[in-house]
């Protein structure tokens, strides 16, 4: 039917296409119709990713059933190729191909400096071949599918949330450009495009949570994730310079150059032959600065501060951009390096690359779970549950197993549905109580808000993991592949994780039984009729509940999420796909009924305090307070005063200094040396008076002291 | 080369004429107030300087200095065009000729060197012009002008 190259390139043009078109005529031609082009090229985009799951679903179960059917083992020289990927290169950017690799692995590592032959005439050596290639693989189609998808539904709901808005053509083109930058970064195939369309993605975001640029809250929120993020940017840029330095390549996928083949880093020559990937503290350096990269931008711990106040944007921004889908760009970085994670050296029966990125996942995880406890805006919450969530995902790459991996996509992919769920219903709290968000000033909406109310149940169940819904079936399967890891820091990791599930179903009910049920409260911004918005609004909501309902259970039921996934040739690393449960501490149908358990444990605790008496929400206030537990979590552990002393106050006393020495010291030396002859000209100046006579006399003077000079001399 | 007495005595003369015109017009430039009396003072330090480049170059028998002396009087009447135009226009600025109107081309924060005032003509009886014949109507001048031809 359509070729993969086609439906690829169709899914990533579009939204660009759709930017630029809204950007040029939006604010004179199109006006209050400015959500047509993205609306409609959105449509085209999802259509042509799910043709792209479709056909790569496909073409990888025949070439998989092909090399089950393979009577001879393949010869060494041409082994079977692992996974199904299909390079699309467009067009050479920069570089011309480099020389041939000397050893027949392919490692380039030496070869710069010790074949005189492989000189270039560049003196600055060979420079690296960047070609403009798009890949079509598992993880990218499941990426892609659930990316247009999502930012489909965001743009319709945008249509009615967004109504009025005097920057609606702005906001539209915005969208359709993060699409397209969303859409790059999960399907090129290349580290250094890579960096550009995640920097894409991040300036995205930073102009959409700056969207409303005049509340100097937005601007600062803004200019705050845009520079946090710029740290852990920092450091994915030295990764990627590590990358070239070590592999001296910076592809995905192998490339023939002249009869040879170059290896890519995450290519099937080195995926055959994983030995060849560099260990010891180059490896771990390249995994840890990815890793640096991955924790800024899906906001995980230490990096964490920017996303709750990114919610200072347009609410569906925090829905698509800051909970479905730029901010799971960590966990996908991660997925798709996990070779180079799992390179690293062997601790503890584990490798150091995972263990760190489970560690960190699992802490943040429970961490942002302890601060959305107490938080009192809805929003907010949301956004904690979001790091917490994204925390989850990063504990499941974290076991660097395939199972592991498998449990992470799946947990992003469901998570992008019921997330984006919650965020739509709070915004459309937002627009009935005309913007108002803080949960002590509103509540018992459930009879104003029938809709919002069902769906945001759908949302919160699926969020607290609750059987059927798709948050239990992907929350249970990161579960299950964390308890099959052996060793004492991944059983630790399992206790996190199953705090974390009984903290995010209280919380998610805090918030949702304080919004929807008890005493009736209706701010005043509100107006006098608190209504539902229009059906824009409402019909992404219910095909978001339907999908938070489904998605899960389908997928599990019929395990295709973990075999289209499987096929990925970074996934079926060897001695990844093929492995085992190794270790069953507790079987899977014990972790399902233990973490439903839980969740209805913290759910019912929620119920207990917030629909109950009001004398036990008291007395485990006033208890919390005592402890000072509540003040901690409050004050959001204060990450913000501590990187307000630590890095800020430095930072700011550093700047005043250079700006005093570019001030007085550069500036002044400047000055000075241009203040020289204008004191000396003052001295002669006293001679200038207007007089032409005098200057006449002054000429005759000058002239008789010359003469006289001459006569004498 | 001409060596004889003669010679020497002539371009004495004409260097003697040269200086006693060039020291006129430089007395007069420095004494003077009036732009145009000025004007004719350069020019008469002009002419002083061409007599006496005149001299040398009979004295020397070489027409270099003669060809200078057409060159500055080219030179000059150019320079007569444009001073000229340029009185005009200071005139017009200030309804007057006197150069010290214009000391506020000084240098700031420099005090004025006398006041900012034209000297107040003195008050003498207007000379009895020597009249023509007249030759048809006198055309009648615009008032604005009357005065103008008192000053002169």
């Amino acid at each position: 039917m359509f070729g993969i190259e086609s439906l690829l390139v169709v899914t990533v043009v579009m939204p660009l296409a759709a930017a630029v078109l809204t950007a040029l005529l939006g604010p004179r031609l199109l006006r209050s119709q400015s959500h047509w082009p993205t609306l409609v090229a959105l449509a085209i985009s999802l259509a042509a990713s799910l043709l792209l799951v479709w056909q790569v679903g496909e073409e990888s179960v025949q070439a998989h059933s092909a090399r089950q059917q393979e009577p001879i083992p393949p010869t060494h020289a041409q082994p079977h190729p692992l996974g199904y990927e299909r390079i699309i290169t467009l067009w050479t950017w920069t570089g011309s191909p480099g020389p041939a690799p000397a050893s027949p692995t392919g490692l380039t590592r030496s070869h710069r400096a010790s074949d005189a032959s492989n000189r270039h005439a560049d003196p600055l050596g060979p420079r690296p071949l960047i070609e403009v290639a798009l890949r079509a693989d598992p993880l990218t189609a499941i990426m892609l599918a659930t990316v247009t998808l999502i930012s489909f539904l965001v743009a319709v709901y945008s249509v009615g949330y967004m109504h009025g808005d005097p920057g609606y053509w702005r906001f539209f083109s915005y969208i359709a450009l993060f699409v397209f930058s969303m859409c790059m970064l999960v399907s090129v195939s290349n580290f250094l495009l890579l960096y550009v369309f995640w920097e894409a993605v991040g300036l995205c975001s930073y102009l959409l949570i700056g969207f409303w640029y005049q509340r100097p809250a937005a601007a600062a929120a803004g200019k705050k994730a845009f520079l946090v993020n710029r740290v852990g940017d920092f450091g994915f840029t030295l990764g990627v310079f590590l990358l070239w330095m070590t592999y001296g390549t910076l592809n995905f996928h192998d490339v023939q150059v002249g009869g040879h083949t170059q290896p890519g880093i995450l290519g099937q020559t080195f995926l055959q032959q994983p030995e060849h990937y560099v260990g010891g503290a180059v490896g771990t350096a390249i995994a840890l600065l990815l890793l640096a990269g991955a924790c800024g931008k899906s906001a995980q711990w230490p990096l964490h501060v920017w996303l709750p106040d990114a919610m200072e944007g347009p609410t569906p921004v925090s829905a698509l951009i800051h909970a479905a889908t730029m901010v799971t760009a960590g966990v996908y970085l991660t997925a798709r390096c996990l070779p180079l994670f799992l390179a690293t050296p062997v601790f503890s029966d584990t490798p150091v690359g995972p263990l760190v990125v489970a560690c960190i996942g699992g802490g943040t995880a429970l961490l942002a779970a302890l601060i959305a406890l107490t938080q009192t805006d809805l929003k907010r919450i949301l956004a904690y549950s979001t790091i917490s969530q994204l925390g989850y995902m990063f504990l499941a790459v974290g076991t660097g197993t395939a199972l592991g991996v498998t449990a992470g996509m799946f947990h992003l992919f469901t998570h992008a549905f019921f997330k984006a769920l919650l965020f739509l219903a709070a915004g459309s709290v937002m627009h009935a109580l005309g913007g108002v968000i803080d949960l002590r000033q509103f509540g018992g909406l459930r009879r104003h808000l029938p809709w919002t109310h069902t769906t945001m149940l759908f949302g919160c169940l699926a969020l607290a993991g609750l059987f059927p819904f798709a948050g239990f079936w992907s929350k249970d399967a990161i579960l299950v592949s964390l308890s099959q890891q052996e060793g004492l820091v991944y059983q630790v990791l399992v206790g996190l994780a199953m705090a974390t599930a009984f903290l995010t179903a209280f919380y998610t009910f805090r918030a949702f039984f304080l919004a929807f049920y008890g005493a009736e409260r209706i701010p005043e911004e509100a107006g006098h009729h608190v209504h539902e918005g229009p059906a824009w609004m409402t019909v992404p909501l219910v095909v978001l509940a339907a999908a938070s309902l489904v998605v899960g259970a389908y997928f599990e039921w019929t395990h295709g999420f973990a075999h289209f996934l499987a096929q990925t040739p970074s996934l079926s690393l060897t001695g990844l796909a093929a492995e085992g449960p190794r270790a069953e501490t507790l079987s899977h149908q014990n972790v399902a009924w233990i973490s439903t358990g839980i969740v209805l444990a913290g759910i019912a605790l929620a119920a207990g305090v917030y629909l109950g008496p009001r004398s036990l929400l008291e007395g485990l206030t006033r208890l919390s307070r005592a402890l000072g537990a509540y003040q901690i979590s409050y004050g959001k552990f204060f990450f913000d005063p501590l990187y307000q002393a630590v890095v800020v106050w430095p930072m700011w006393l550093v700047a005043r200094l250079c700006a005093w020495l570019d001030h007085r010291g550069i500036d002044g030396a400047v000055d000075g040396i241009g203040n020289i002859p204008r004191s000396l000209g003052s001295l002669f100046r006293s001679l200038q008076i207007g007089v032409i006579p005098f200057y006449a006399l002054a000429m005759i003077l000058g002239l008789l002291v010359l003469l006289g000079a001459l006569m004498i001399g | 080369m001409a060596g004889t007495m003669n010679e020497y005595a002539l371009l004495h003369n004409y260097l003697a004429v040269g200086a006693m015109l060039f020291s006129i017009g430089l007395v007069g430039f420095f004494t003077r107030r009036n732009m145009i009396l000025m004007f004719l003072s350069t020019e008469i330090m002009l002419q002083g300087v061409s007599l006496s480049l005149v001299g040398w170059s009979r004295f020397y028998d070489h027409f270099g200095g003669q060809m200078l002396v057409i060159f500055i009087i080219v030179v000059a009447a150019c320079e007569a065009a444009v001073a000229l135009a340029l009185i005009v226009v200071l005139f017009r600025q200030t309804g007057s000729l006197d150069i010290a109107l214009w000391q506020r081309l000084r240098e700031a924060n420099q005090p004025p060197w006398q006041e900012d005032q034209p000297t107040p003509i003195p008050e003498e009886p207007v000379p009895e012009w020597p009249r023509l014949a007249r030759a048809g109507v006198r055309p009648t001048e615009p008032p604005e002008n009357a005065d103008f031809r008192d000053l002169l």
